[in-house]
């Protein structure tokens, strides 16, 4: 194994906790050496399925949001490894590449609510976080600006946000059918904040309603990691190399010496560093460190506490023509009417209930049952342009025992195979049953004449939570607050795995907003 | 394989649809020539396993080209209790084939371009729906 220079900080993953860390970093502390490893490549924008006219097959096979389907089917861009997901009833999507999960992220951005930070002294269930909302507000703030934020100010649901909005995006028939629908329900709703361009914007165009955000924006008008963080991080000098996949963190006398790494052409590494940086995702992030030891012994929660946002739909359907397919999928309008805990409901903790758009006429025909003969037809005919989907959204408490482990034998990356273990607990089921109940109600209200409910979608993994969580106590947690492992205190995880509880929403501004801070802790230690 | 067996089969998974709009079946859509191709390549193995059965179903391929409506689906209706996963994967790329033609996007009022360039029309937000949330009070805590 070739020993190469040492340098300041190596950072594993560019995807969005990693990106996010490097740009902040080597803004602030300009004089460090930083090198980022990224297994993956960058995206070929030009090789978006968007322009061709078999993208909905794309979808469904090289470009789908699955890793394993990805790898099934052969030629993806993404830099895969197969997940053991046969003991999860939810099952793990992500991309492996510059810009991580961005690539095919749906770009709606919401923050965590205050209350979410402080679940424990509140609610007295999961844990609170090492810090609150509000000094994690400056860090949403500045991914904002970053990224540039679709939305509307004035939400009652949140504290007054400071960063400047583009014009939301458009919500279109299916919103204002939903708008109808909450507010004669008398709720809370309100549209999407999206890290969508509504407006041009440098390079980056506005969103033409084209649809299929999660096959990736070819024209960028949705935020994505590699065109936000990175054009900051390589002008600022972070030197990133891709096609090389972390083998496991050197760990000498109880302080991480650097990284074992294998480059595009097989060869091995090792990369000495003052600073190792983990943000390969909940699962990647737990794969590398449970590789390499880290997670035996006192660090007992590693890999543990797995956090999906669990989701079912409830989808109406409509005698007027709805949008179908236009507009962007994931940012619509959403309600936290149940967002908050409220003693008394038959669960603890809340829901969002986010308004998404449809599926492309191949998509909802393929989920449709029966899927063939003149059944078939009639029922994509009742769907087509006149359903209106209700996603449920539930806040997954932290429990050890849905985990990330590795499994027998080495994958052809050269770490070990890996499988997630995950059952649903009883409160998210109920909390999936009332929001199902709701989000009827609503649909009714809207002028549904009929609902079909999805009690649980499996392909709906996109949040990986929990797995080296922040927290005061080893036993239960891997790092501190910020971010530093117990065990190696200058290993450091900066992405999705440090969440204790994942509150009820998307978690990418989350997310962004703990590795900016992050950043900006290492800057502060290491002097500018 | 002979054609008028895939014809056949094709049909009975995608028949025409003569409501309005009317949609083509399966064979008018191109996807019999698609399946045509598909089951004579290297990744036609397991979707012949699955012809293969609908055939003996049937009582042999010119039996089931034969037999009326209701006959062909009581075949695939055997085959696809029998082995529900490689059936599915058949209907898969069926599916694809048709939903990706031209002729049944646009006769379903949709378009047969793809979402990129032109992107699509969605009518802009109506501000003021949101008057009522306005109105309320602080909801967080
Ligand atoms: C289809 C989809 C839709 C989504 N929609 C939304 C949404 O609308 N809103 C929202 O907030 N969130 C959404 N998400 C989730 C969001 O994208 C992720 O939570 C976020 O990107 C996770 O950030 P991360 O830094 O934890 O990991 P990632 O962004 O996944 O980055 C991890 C990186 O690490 C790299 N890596 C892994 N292992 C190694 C290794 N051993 N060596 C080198 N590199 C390695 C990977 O290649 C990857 O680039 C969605 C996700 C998906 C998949
Ligand atoms: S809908 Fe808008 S944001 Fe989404 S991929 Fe299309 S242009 Fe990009």
């Amino acid at each position: 194994m070739a020993k190469l220079d040492a340098v300041d900080v190596v950072v594993v993953g560019a995807g969005l906790g990693g990106s996010a860390l490097c740009a902040r970093l080597s803004e602030r502390a300009p004089h460090l050496r930083i090198v980022c490893l990224e297994r993956g490549d960058w995206v070929d924008r030009s090789a978006m399925p968007a322009y061709r006219r078999d993208w909905q097959s794309a979808a469904l096979g090289a470009w789908a949001t699955s890793p394993n389907v990805r790898l099934s089917a052969g030629g993806s861009r993404s830099a895969d490894y197969p997940i053991d997901d046969s003991a999860s009833p939810i099952k793990p999507l992500l991309w492996n590449g510059v810009g991580g999960s961005t690539i095919n992220w749906a770009a709606h951005v919401p923050r965590l609510h205050p209350s979410d930070f402080r679940t424990k002294t509140l609610d007295g269930v999961g844990d609170d976080w090492p810090f609150s909302y509000f000094d994690l507000e400056p860090y949403y703030d500045l991914n904002d600006t970053a990224m540039g934020i679709a939305g509307l100010a004035g939400d009652p649901a949140y504290p007054p946000k400071r960063s400047p909005r583009m014009p939301p995006v458009a919500i279109g028939r299916m919103g204002e059918a939903a708008a109808r629908g909450f507010n004669a329900m008398g709720w809370h709703w309100w549209p999407a904040d999206a890290a969508i361009n509504t407006v041009d914007r440098g390079d980056r165009h506005a969103c033409n309603n084209g649809g299929p955000c999660l096959m990736g924006c070819p024209i960028q008008a949705k935020a994505s990691a590699d065109i936000v963080y990175w054009p900051v991080a390589l002008r600022n000098g972070v030197e990133l190399r891709t096609h090389c996949v972390a083998q496991h963190v050197i760990v000498k006398g109880g302080r991480a010496i650097g990284l074992a790494y294998r480059d595009g052409n097989g060869a091995t590494h090792e990369q000495p560093a003052a600073f190792t940086v983990v943000a390969c995702n909940g699962i990647g992030t737990a794969r590398l460190l449970l590789a390499s030891n880290i997670g035996r012994g006192a660090d007992g929660a590693l890999g543990r506490h797995l956090m999906f946002h669990p989701i079912a739909y409830a989808r109406g359907m409509f005698t007027e023509e709805l949008d179908g397919p236009r507009g962007p999928v994931g940012a619509c309008v959403y309600s936290h009417e149940f967002y908050e805990h409220r003693p008394g409901r038959p669960f603890t903790r809340g829901l969002q209930l986010q308004v998404t758009r449809e599926n492309a006429p191949l998509h909802q025909a393929a989920r449709l049952e029966p899927a063939w003969g003149e059944d078939a037809h009639t029922r994509l005919r009742e769907e087509f342009r006149h359903s209106l989907p209700v996603m449920v959204v539930a806040e997954d408490l932290p429990d050890a025992r849905n985990r990330v482990a590795l499994a027998e034998g080495v994958a052809a990356d050269g770490l070990p195979n890996i499988r997630v273990e995950y059952t649903l607990s009883e409160n998210s089921r109920r909390i999936l049953d009332f929001g199902l109940d709701r989000a009827e109600d609503m649909l009714h209200a809207a002028g549904a004449y009929r609902v079909a409910r999805v009690p649980l979608a499996p392909l709906t993994g996109w949040h990986l939570l929990g797995t080296a969580r922040m927290g005061d106590d080893p036993a239960t947690s891997v790092t501190d607050g910020r971010g530093r492992c117990h065990a190696v205190a200058n290993l450091i995880v900066a992405d999705g795995s440090l969440f204790p509880t994942a509150g009820a929403v998307n978690p990418g501004a989350t997310i962004a907003a703990l590795a900016l801070k992050i950043g900006d802790d290492l800057a502060r230690e290491v002097g500018r | 394989m002979t054609s008028a067996f895939l014809r056949a089969i094709v049909d009975t998974l995608l028949p025409g649809d003569h409501r309005t709009p009317p949609l083509p079946s399966g064979t008018a859509a191109g996807v019999a020539t698609e399946l045509e191709h598909l089951v004579a390549g290297l990744d036609g193995a397991l979707h012949n396993v699955v012809l293969h059965a609908v055939a003996t179903a049937a009582g042999g391929q010119e039996a089931f080209v034969r037999a009326d409506a209701l006959g062909r689906i009581a075949s695939v209706r055997t085959v696809e209790a029998e082995m529900p996963g490689p059936f599915r994967a058949l209907v898969a790329v069926v599916l694809q084939d048709y939903y990706e033609a031209d002729v049944v996007l646009l006769a379903m009022g949709w378009r047969a371009e793809p979402p990129q360039p032109q992107g699509h029309a969605v009518q802009p937000f109506d501000e003021a729906l949101l008057g009522p949330v306005r109105r309320r009070g602080r909801m967080w805590r």
